[in-house]
């Protein structure tokens, strides 16, 4: 796992068919997965570039082979506060396609990888009504994994681009 | 296969859209000057590569109605028809309809269009019939022969000279294609295809006899002819026409209906000379074109003129034979001389797709970024010799980089001279006159700039012919001459691209639009607003409504959409206007959308990018006399107010402070102002690399680059901020 956060861009090789598997990853001890179909690459935390005057839940921007790639703190995008930094923390890329703007990448920081699931689509659950720790529009479901729950975000909802640049009110507010 | 099948049709659509495009330029000079012959050929030249190329690709309704716009033209140049200017409103209105149907190829038939064209073709059709009626006298003038007669004139002619001419009513059309044909990218077949959109081919026969035997058989070669035979009541030149492409290596004669027997003879002397096995008379029996008794005859004059006449020349024997006859002859040479024109001017110029020229950019942008690394590491290394190569190589980069932009740009007088069409339909259609000056039409600017300034253009344009020039009886009692001027004007200016566009009309009036702004809740009464400010008022899209602003002189459609595209493309616009005398509405772009030159700041961990035309001076700030004792944020710069932002501050870290602080003093929208910064690290090439779309509202940042340590910087859109920092109260920092 270590290795795994250390090398510099790590491609994960996307799966055929409908594909149960599930990168699961800790955000300040809660495990939570995430679909792998959309996440191109996990990278070492690098350096970010700050963005001015934007809302917290933007940490700043990464360049990514010559591509200049926004990242999302996902616990003050939950709501949370921010995570200290820590030798694992990495960024995960996503590529997400809109159906008017074409595809675009978001990196989102997490604390540590943890590992590739297979989750049956018979040990996943839908999403408690309330109880979670995390907006329930963000989450596609719960996956059973022995006698633990993980909570499987839905990327589109959590990293929604018409979210996302409602940077104005924000930025307003910001002295 | 179908590949290169799709690139050609692409190309073949862009190329009419280029065509129409000279089309209209020529037409519109046509009204200037309708005598020149030049123009006429223009026109048509257009209306023939487009028939021809529409031909090869099957589009038979484009066909169909460019021969109809062909036909008028050639009416034309041959002095029959004279430019007037209901003809070039029809001949505008033939080239908008040609348009649509190109747009229209890749969708289904429409019916409309179908209408249209059928429309349009009467309307040609009864222009030229006029002509035709008078014309229709039975004298040998040579440039009649050539233009489409009834038939009922040849019959006259067969009366006069039966036992010399024969019996076939139809063209017949001999057809040898060059060894080469396959070679050039030709398809013989699409050629007899096309042809049959001219009239009805009664009889078709293939000549094989010059296929070799199997071992010889080159079957990149064509050894294919046709002797083909034609029923249309086309003319001789069009037919041709039809064969343009292939006529330089191929063997082709046209016969019209009842020709001379003498020809037929002389075809057939020809195809003999050059493959004794044809058996071409068999040939001609068969496919109606010679009864067997008139292919006798020709055989025996074949016989006696090769007994007389022994070994002319090819051409001699053609215009003797009156196969040529004078008139086609000169247009033929006409035509190969702007052929060989043409070729001049294509040499000079390539086409390359637009897509790899933005690859390219991209790759010199890297190529910038990587120069700028190796720079820096060269720096730290402190090895001369490594420093002085880098930096040689650094300036060739630039030079790369400033030649490979270049090759985007283009003139803005294309886009300009597309409205004299609008200013022509548009006055007319109000009833106005109104004449459009075009000035510094070489202006060169980026093209995808370019591409996306048209529109907000023709709202301005429209603007003011529609709201900002009065009408004729207005002007003359305001004591202006009664014709109006919209001026359309493009310079450089620091690093922008400034187009203006002006007009000499009634001017807006600020107040009226201050007070209309009021009535509709867009600034408040109690908020005192320059006269500048009132005017900028009409960007605004409250305002943006007809009905809202049609009692005033000012404009007001669609206003906030041409704001909204202008910013899009980093550019802002002025509103200028003197009641009375006119307004101008100025536009300011950016020379190109993917590299600047900036200055490079230091502020906290952070680099940020200012565009560098846009910076007056640094000055250490500490050596300033600062007054700040009554929070407010303002120096004297040489006796001077310099209000200032501190971007430490503004970009939310409130307590830290440099050791050393330093002011940049920038310039924005015509007024100063300066931004207090950690350090100055130089000029900097900056790549710009648009910022995600999350940052689409995010105002301040205009984009991002990367620097040569692989580090991100933003680039700071100073307008905005300064801006900023007025509307959002004068101690936001």
């Amino acid at each position: 796992m270590g290795e795994l956060a250390s090398s510099r861009a790590l491609s994960v090789e996307p799966s055929q068919g409908e594909c149960g598997q599930y990168l699961t990853f800790y955000l300040q001890d809660e495990m939570f997965g995430l679909n792998i179909t959309p996440i191109r690459e996990i990278s070492e935390y690098g350096k970010v570039t700050p963005v001015p005057m934007v809302p917290n839940y933007v940490r700043g921007v990464v360049n990514l082979r010559g591509n200049v790639v926004p990242v999302i703190d996902l616990p003050a995008r939950f709501g949370w506060p921010s995570s200290p930094l820590n030798k694992r923390s990495c960024i995960v890329i996503v590529e997400l396609s809109t159906a008017d703007r074409g595809a675009i990448e978001l990196g989102i920081v997490i604390d540590s990888v943890s590992e590739v699931l297979d989750i049956p689509a018979e040990n996943i659950g839908s999403a408690p009504s309330f109880g979670a720790k995390v907006r329930t529009d963000f989450i596609s479901g719960m996956g059973k994994v022995g006698d633990d729950f993980i909570v499987l975000l839905n990327a589109e909802k959590v990293l929604s681009l018409d979210e996302l640049s409602q940077l104005e009110q924000v930025a307003k507010t910001a002295p | 296969m179908s590949d290169i099948l799709d690139q050609a049709h692409d190309t073949f659509i862009s190329e009419c859209f280029d065509l129409l495009a000279e089309m209209e330029t020529n037409l519109q000079q046509l009204q200037v000057e309708p005598e020149n012959p030049e123009l006429v050929h223009a026109v048509f030249r257009v209306a023939h590569t487009i028939k021809g190329s529409a031909g090869l690709f099957g589009q038979d309704e484009i066909v169909s109605f460019t021969h109809g716009v062909e036909n008028a033209l050639d009416r034309v140049r041959d002095g029959l028809l004279t430019i007037n200017g209901r003809m070039i409103d029809l001949l505008l209105e033939c080239r908008d309809h040609l348009e649509r149907l190109i747009e229209g190829i890749n969708q289904p038939p429409d019916r409309a269009l179908v209408d249209d064209s059928r429309r349009l073709l009467d309307q040609l059709k009864q222009l030229c019939s006029n002509v035709d009626k008078a014309q229709q006298s039975p004298a040998d003038d040579p440039t009649a022969a050539i233009s489409a007669k009834p038939p009922a004139e040849y019959t006259a002619d067969v009366d006069r000279e039966q036992d010399l001419r024969v019996s076939n009513c139809n063209w017949h059309i001999s057809l040898h294609f060059g060894v080469d044909v396959f070679r050039n990218g030709m398809e013989p077949l699409s050629f007899i295809r096309y042809l049959g959109q001219l009239g009805r081919i009664t009889s078709i026969q293939p000549v094989v006899d010059r296929i070799p035997c199997l071992e010889q058989l080159d079957p990149e070669s064509c050894f294919i002819g046709f002797e083909i035979d034609f029923d249309s009541d086309t003319d001789k030149q069009t037919i041709m026409d039809v064969f343009e492409f292939v006529a330089d290596d191929s063997r082709i004669s046209i016969l019209p209906p009842h020709s001379k027997l003498a020809d037929y003879a002389e075809l057939i002397t020809q195809l003999k000379l050059e493959n004794a096995n044809y058996r071409i008379g068999e040939l001609l029996t068969k496919s109606g074109a010679l009864t067997e008794r008139e292919l006798n005859q020709a055989l025996a004059q074949q016989q006696s003129k090769v007994a007389s006449e022994a070994h002319l020349p090819l051409g001699q024997i053609l215009v003797e034979q009156g196969s040529i006859d004078r008139s086609t002859l000169g247009v033929a040479l006409a035509k190969q001389k702007r052929e060989k024109e043409r070729h001049h001017h294509e040499s000079k110029s390539i086409r390359v797709d637009a897509e790899r020229l933005d690859q390219l950019i991209n790759l010199v942008g890297e190529l910038v970024i990587a120069g700028a690394g190796t720079q820096l590491k060269a720096e730290q290394l402190g090895d001369e010799g490594l420093q002085e190569s880098v930096s040689v190589v650094s300036r060739l980069v630039e030079e790369i980089r400033d030649r490979s932009l270049r090759l985007r740009m283009v003139h803005i007088g294309e886009t300009f001279n597309r409205f004299n069409r609008v200013v022509r339909d548009v006055s007319r259609e109000l009833g106005k006159t109104i004449r459009l000056e075009i000035q510094g039409g070489d202006t060169e600017l980026d093209k995808s700039v370019v591409e996306k300034i048209g529109d907000p253009l023709t709202h301005l344009v429209r603007n003011a012919i529609d709201h900002g020039i009065e009408s004729s009886e207005e002007r003359t009692r305001a004591g202006k001459p009664a014709q109006g001027t919209v001026t359309l004007k493009s310079y450089h200016d620091s690093g922008n691209i400034v187009i203006e566009v002006a007009d000499d009309g009634g001017g807006i009036d600020a107040d009226k639009v201050y007070r209309k702004a009021v009535e509709r809740g867009l600034v408040s009464e109690a908020q005192p607003l320059s006269e500048a400010e009132k005017l900028r008022l009409i960007l605004e899209a409250g305002l943006s409504t007809k009905d809202a602003v049609s009692d005033l002189s000012g404009r007001g459609v669609g206003m906030d959409v041409v704001k909204k595209n202008v910013e899009a493309l980093r550019g802002t616009i002025e509103v200028e206007s003197q009641l009375g005398q006119g307004s101008t509405l100025r536009i300011r772009l950016p020379l190109t959308l993917s590299i600047i030159d900036g200055f490079l700041v230091g502020v906290g961990d952070s680099s940020y990018v200012i565009q560098l035309d846009s910076v007056v001076e640094c000055i250490e700030f500490a050596k300033l006399e600062t007054v700040r004792q009554h929070g407010g944020h303002y120096i004297n710069l040489r006796g001077e107010v310099l209000p200032y932002l501190n971007l430490r501050a503004l970009f939310g870290d409130q307590d830290g402070h440099a050791e050393r602080e330093n002011i940049v003093v920038v310039r924005s929208g015509g007024q100063k102002a300066g931004l207090i910064v950690d350090q100055l690290l130089g000029e900097y090439q900056t790549v710009i690399k648009p910022l995600s779309q999350i940052f689409a509202r995010l105002s301040g940042i205009s984009g991002s680059t990367i620097l040569g340590s692989g580090d991100v910087a933003m680039i700071l859109d100073i307008e905005a901020l300064v801006k900023e920092a007025e509307r959002g109260g004068h101690a936001s920092a």
